[in-house]
């Protein structure tokens, strides 16, 4: 389908161990590779900081990274989610954490030339998103009850208001199951398939046996390593971005409209 | 004729970030007359621009998202 020296190239799904189960197509493919090769280094990472019972009390540079991180999500959860106890909000913060290492180091994986952008694929995104917005859900009807469904209805509303505005609550609420995944996967897919195709400019300039166009192939090799900054700090920031979001959304569904 | 008019709806899905442009712009020129007003909050506003920036920029990259679909996928 994908046609071969096309920008999407690179997105292509390909089976390395072919496995089915039954009519279920289970192989092993270079989205599952790359994500186990992610998640060993990350495990192997934090493995390796937290040696000896806990790392030193005097951080080298890679407990540092460990503990940056480490800090960053539950100062998140604290701004975001109010109106509950720590002890609550500690509750949630496992998932959020999983949630914004995945992105963290899933996006800026996919930079390194030759290898497999796992969250540029819209099933995975959907996937994570999805699942997260029926977790949300279940975490808003355990804690309000059926007064959970008062989030499609702000208080003071007059009657004759209510259909409308029912709709035009659950709409959106609904639609951030798909929103945050959208948002992640066309983040990656459009910055990695414009480095691809201005670093197509380069070689196809450097391989047109052309002076002229010999002398101007600087001009599209340096756009691409200007382009190669801001790609990271994209897929960084749409980590923080996903992450916040997702506090935002458990907000909604503890504190409903308040 | 197909190939044509697909890439002019490619070209054409790329007006999308005009309004990404205005959006990236008007979230920097407030975080300037905010810090122009109140200095002391120039740090705490940062943060808030670069979060508004990031949601900004990834409704704009849908643009080059559906032009790369277009040009690429159908055929």
């Amino acid at each position: 389908m994908i046609t071969p020296n096309s920008p999407l190239e690179q997105f292509a799904i390909l089976p390395l161990i072919p496995m089915n189960i039954g009519n279920l197509y289970f192989s092993f493919t270079n989205p599952s590779l790359f994500m186990l090769l992610t998640l060993s280094l990350v495990l192997l990472l934090v493995h390796f900081v937290t040696k000896n019972g806990g790392g030193n009390s005097v951080p080298n540079a890679w407990q540092s990274l460990v503990e940056l991180i480490y800090d960053f999500v539950p100062n998140l959860v604290n701004e975001q989610i109010g109106g509950l106890s720590g002890n609550v909000k500690q509750k949630f913060f496992p998932r959020i954490s999983v949630t914004f290492t995945f992105s963290l180091f899933r996006n800026p994986q996919g930079m390194i030339p030759y290898s497999f952008t796992v969250t540029s694929h819209f099933l995975i995104t959907l996937g994570l998103s999805f699942s997260i917005f029926i977790g949300i859900t279940i975490v808003g009807f355990q804690r309000n009850g059926l007064h959970f469904l008062s989030l499609s209805l702000p208080a003071g509303v007059p009657l004759p208001l209510a259909p409308f505005l029912v709709l035009l609550e659950l709409i959106p609420h609904c639609f951030r199951a798909l929103s945050s995944g959208i948002r992640l996967f066309a983040n990656m897919m459009a910055g990695h398939s414009s480095v691809k195709i201005l670093s197509g400019f380069a070689w196809t300039m450097l391989c047109m046996n052309d002076i002229f166009f010999f002398i101007g192939d600087p001009g599209p090799l340096f756009i691409v390593l200007a382009l190669t900054g801001p790609e990271l700090g994209v897929a960084i920031s749409q980590a923080h971005v996903s992450t916040i979001s997702i506090c935002i959304y458990l907000n909604d569904a503890t504190n409903l409209h308040q | 004729m197909l190939e044509g008019a697909k890439s002019m709806g490619a070209g054409a899905a790329t007006i999308a970030s005009a309004g990404a442009a205005v959006g990236i712009g008007n979230v920097f020129s407030s975080l300037i007359h905010s810090v122009a007003r109140n200095p002391s909050l120039a740090k705490q506003s940062f943060g808030y621009a670069i979060l508004g920036f990031a949601l900004t920029e990834a409704i704009a990259s849908f643009a080059p998202m559906m032009a790369f679909l277009i040009s690429s996928v159908f055929r």
